[in-house]
C-alpha cells in the first residue's frame, strides 16, 4: 500500500496547501497589534494554524498508514461540473431554455444509463416546470430564449 | 401570563394562510426527500436557500424547519417498507421496522412511528417554549469575550460528534473560519482574499457554498453508486394491536426524553438521538432476543427520539444564535440572507417571527401525521422514480436558484467550484459539517475576538477573568481532553462504526 495515497496524508497536504495559499494572498494585509488588530491578524493566525494542523495530519498519516483513497470515478463529477458551468455561461447569453437543455443533457451523460428518449422527456417536463415556477410563480427576470420570450 | 401571550401571538402568526401554506410545502418537501433515499435534509435545505430569499422571513424559516422535521417522518416510511434508510436518522428503524413489515405488521409500524414522532414533536415544541425565554435572558448578559468562548465551545462540540478523525474535523473548522474571512474587513475596509473580483467583496455567499458542498457533492456521490431498488411491502391495516400499543408507549416516552436531551447538545441531533434510543431500549428490554426480529420498541423509541431531537436542536440556534448541527448552520445562513442576525435579540426584536416559527412546528407535526398516514400509498409510488430522472432536475433547480440570488451567473460558477471542492472533501473523508459551522460562525467570532481584545487592551487573560467565559472555556477544554483519552476515543469510534454498519 502506498502511504502517500492515504486519505489522511492527502487531507494533510490539502490543509497545508490552503494555509500556504492564504498566507501568500494575505501577505499584504496589515497584522497590527493585539490591541488594535489589523485586517491581517486573524487571517495570519488561521493560516499558521492550518499549516501546523496539516503538517501533523500528514506526518501522522505517514506513520500510521490508514485508508487508501478510493480511485475517483471521473465521469459523474466531470459531467456534473461541466453541466453547471455550461448553464452559467448560457443563461444570460442565450436564455433559460438553451441553458437548461445543455445542463440536463450533459448531466445525464454522467449517469450510468443514458437513454435519449428519457432525457428528451425529462427536458420537456423540466422546461415546463421551470417556466411555471420561476417565470410565472416567482416572476424572475430571465428570458426563456433571448430575444424571443 | 407571558407564555400564554407569546403562544397566542405565535399561533396567530402561524395560522395565517400564507404561513400555513409554507408550513405545508415544507412538510411535503421534507416527507418527499425523507422518503427518497440518497437525498437528505442538509442537501435539500442548502439547495432551497436561494428560493427562501424571495419569501418573507417568517414564511422562509417555517418552510425550512418543516423540511427538517418532515424528513424525519418520511425517512421512517422507506426504512420500514423497503429496508433502505430514507435518512441517516432512520438507519436503526430499518432493523426492526422492516422485520415487522415482513411479518405483515407494516401498517402498525408506520402508525406507531408517526404517532410516536408526533408525540415527541409536541414535547419538543413545549420544551422550546419553556426554555427559550430563560436562555435568551441569560444570553443577553454575555459580553464579547463570553460569546467568543461560547462559539469555541460550539465548534469543539461539533468536532467531538463529527464522524472520523478528530484532527481532520478540527482542521475543517479552521478551514471554514478561513473561508468566512473572504470579503471586506468590517473594521478597516481592507479587501481580504477577494482577488479583485467585485462579487467577492461582500464575502463568499453562503448559499453557493452550501449548495456546492452538500447538494452537488451528494448528487455526484449518488451517481457513482448503483442504486438498487427493491419492491416495497404492501400496507394492509394501519392499526396496531393492543399488545403493540402497550409495549410502545413507554418506549416512546423514553425515546422522547433521550432524544430531547441529545438534541440540545451542540453537535447532537436526530441521528445521535435515534441510535442512543435504540441502544437503550435493547439494554433495558425484558425481551432483548426480539430485537432485530421485529420488536415494536425498536421502531417506537428511535423514531420518537429522532423527532424530539430535531425539535430541541432549534434551542441553541434560536436563543444563542449558535448552530448545533449542519441543518441549524443552514438555518442561520437563511436568517442572515434575510437580514436577521441570529442571537438572543431575535426573540425581543422579532417576537412574531420567533414565536410564529415555534407554533408552526407543532402545526407542522400535526400536518405530517396526516400527510404520512392516509397518503402513504402516494409516497411509496415515488420510490419507483429512477434516480437518473431526479439528479438532472435537482441540479437544474440548484443552478437556477443560485442565479436568482443576485441575478448573477457568478454564483452559478461558484456552485460548480464548491461542488468540486465538496467532492474532494468526500473522497478524502473530511466532514462538511464542521466546515459549515466554522464558515457560519467565522465572521462573528472574529468580530467578538477583536472587540474583546480591544476592550481588554490586548490582554488575552480577559477570556479567563470573566466567569461565564471561563466556565465555557473549561467545558471546552474538558471536552478536548476527553477526546484525547484512549478509552473514550475507542468508545467514540465504536459508536460511529455501529452507525455506519
Amino acid at each position: 500500500m502506498n502511504r502517500f495515497l492515504s486519505k489522511d496524508f492527502l487531507s494533510g497536504v490539502m490543509f497545508i496547501a490552503f494555509g500556504l495559499t492564504a498566507l501568500y494572498f494575505g501577505r499584504n494585509l496589515a497584522v497590527g497589534t493585539t490591541v488594535r488588530m489589523g485586517p491581517g491578524y486573524v487571517p495570519h493566525m488561521l493560516s499558521y494554524i492550518m499549516l501546523v494542523l496539516g503538517l501533523i495530519i500528514a506526518v501522522l498519516a505517514l506513520y500510521n498508514g490508514g485508508d487508501t483513497v478510493e480511485a475517483p470515478k471521473w465521469k459523474p463529477i466531470t459531467m456534473v461540473t461541466i453541466g453547471i458551468i455550461a448553464f452559467g455561461l448560457l443563461l444570460e447569453t442565450t436564455g433559460m431554455f438553451p441553458a437548461l437543455v445543455a445542463l440536463v443533457f450533459i448531466a445525464s451523460l454522467g449517469g450510468d444509463e443514458f437513454k435519449l428518449w428519457e432525457v428528451l422527456g425529462n427536458i420537456v417536463v423540466l422546461t415546463f416546470l421551470c417556466i411555471l415556477v420561476f417565470k410565472v410563480g416567482l416572476s424572475m427576470n430571465i428570458a426563456v430564449i433571448n430575444g424571443v420570450w | 401570563m407571558d407564555m400564554l401571550h407569546n403562544l397566542t401571538l405565535g399561533f396567530s402568526v402561524a395560522l395565517s394562510f400564507q404561513n400555513l401554506l409554507y408550513a405545508l410545502v415544507g412538510c411535503m418537501v421534507g416527507t418527499l426527500i425523507g422518503v427518497l433515499p440518497g437525498i437528505g435534509p442538509v442537501a435539500t435545505i442548502a439547495m432551497l436557500l436561494p428560493i427562501t430569499f424571495h419569501l418573507p422571513p417568517t414564511a422562509a424559516l417555517i418552510m425550512l424547519a418543516g423540511i427538517y422535521y418532515g424528513a424525519q417522518y418520511g425517512g421512517s416510511t422507506t426504512s420500514i417498507l423497503v429496508n433502505l434508510p430514507g435518512e441517516a436518522s432512520s438507519v436503526v428503524t430499518c432493523i426492526d421496522g422492516y422485520q415487522m413489515a415482513r411479518k405483515g405488521r407494516a401498517g402498525a409500524a408506520l402508525t406507531i412511528s408517526a404517532l410516536g414522532s408526533f408525540f415527541a414533536g409536541t414535547v419538543g415544541t413545549i420544551i422550546i417554549v419553556l426554555f427559550a425565554e430563560p436562555l435568551t435572558q441569560m444570553a443577553q448578559k454575555f459580553g464579547p469575550a463570553d460569546y467568543c468562548s461560547l462559539m469555541a465551545l460550539g465548534l469543539v462540540a461539533a468536532i467531538v460528534l463529527a464522524n472520523g478523525s478528530v484532527l481532520k474535523a478540527i482542521a475543517m473548522v479552521f478551514l471554514g473560519l478561513l473561508f468566512g474571512l473572504v470579503g471586506t474587513d468590517v473594521n478597516t475596509g481592507a479587501q481580504r482574499f477577494t482577488f479583485d473580483i467585485p462579487e467577492l467583496s461582500d464575502g463568499i455567499d453562503f448559499a453557493p457554498i452550501a449548495m456546492g458542498l452538500f447538494g452537488i457533492a451528494e448528487i455526484v456521490v449518488n451517481l457513482e453508486k448503483k442504486m438498487s431498488r427493491s419492491g416495497a411491502i404492501k400496507v394492509t391495516s394501519l392499526w396496531p394491536t393492543r399488545e403493540e400499543t402497550r409495549r410502545s408507549i413507554p418506549a416512546v416516552l423514553r425515546g422522547t426524553i433521550l432524544g430531547a436531551i441529545l438534541g440540545v447538545l451542540p453537535g447532537g441531533g436526530p441521528t445521535l438521538g435515534a441510535f442512543s434510543a435504540y441502544t437503550l431500549e435493547k439494554k433495558i428490554s425484558k425481551r432483548p432476543q426480539e430485537f432485530g426480529k421485529g420488536a415494536v420498541e425498536g421502531v417506537a423509541a428511535p423514531e420518537s427520539a429522532n423527532n424530539a431531537a430535531a425539535q430541541t436542536s432549534f434551542i441553541p440556534m434560536l436563543t444563542l444564535g449558535i448552530p448545533s448541527n449542519a441543518v441549524m448552520a443552514l438555518m442561520v445562513g437563511a436568517m442572515i440572507i434575510q437580514g436577521i442576525q441570529p442571537g438572543p435579540e431575535v426573540m425581543t426584536k422579532k417576537p412574531d417571527l420567533f414565536w410564529g416559527m415555534i407554533a408552526s412546528m407543532w402545526i407542522g407535526n400535526l400536518m405530517l401525521v396526516i400527510i404520512n398516514l392516509p397518503m402513504i400509498g402516494m409516497w411509496v409510488k415515488l420510490l419507483t422514480v429512477p434516480y437518473r430522472f431526479l439528479s438532472p432536475a435537482i441540479l437544474l433547480f440548484c443552478a437556477i436558484g443560485a442565479y436568482s440570488l443576485q441575478n448573477s451567473t457568478f454564483h452559478v460558477q461558484q456552485v460548480a467550484m464548491f461542488g468540486v471542492l465538496g467532492y474532494i472533501f468526500v473522497r478524502l473523508g473530511c466532514e462538511g459539517a464542521p466546515f459549515l459551522l466554522g464558515l457560519v460562525l467565522g465572521p462573528q467570532m472574529e468580530e467578538y475576538f477583536r472587540r474583546a481584545m480591544l476592550l481588554s487592551r490586548g490582554d488575552p487573560m480577559v477570556f479567563l477573568q470573566r466567569p461565564i467565559s471561563l466556565g465555557l472555556l473549561i467545558t471546552t477544554t474538558v471536552l478536548l481532553i476527553l477526546m484525547a483519552l484512549p478509552n473514550l476515543r475507542k468508545a467514540r469510534e465504536e459508536a460511529f462504526q455501529e452507525e455506519e454498519g
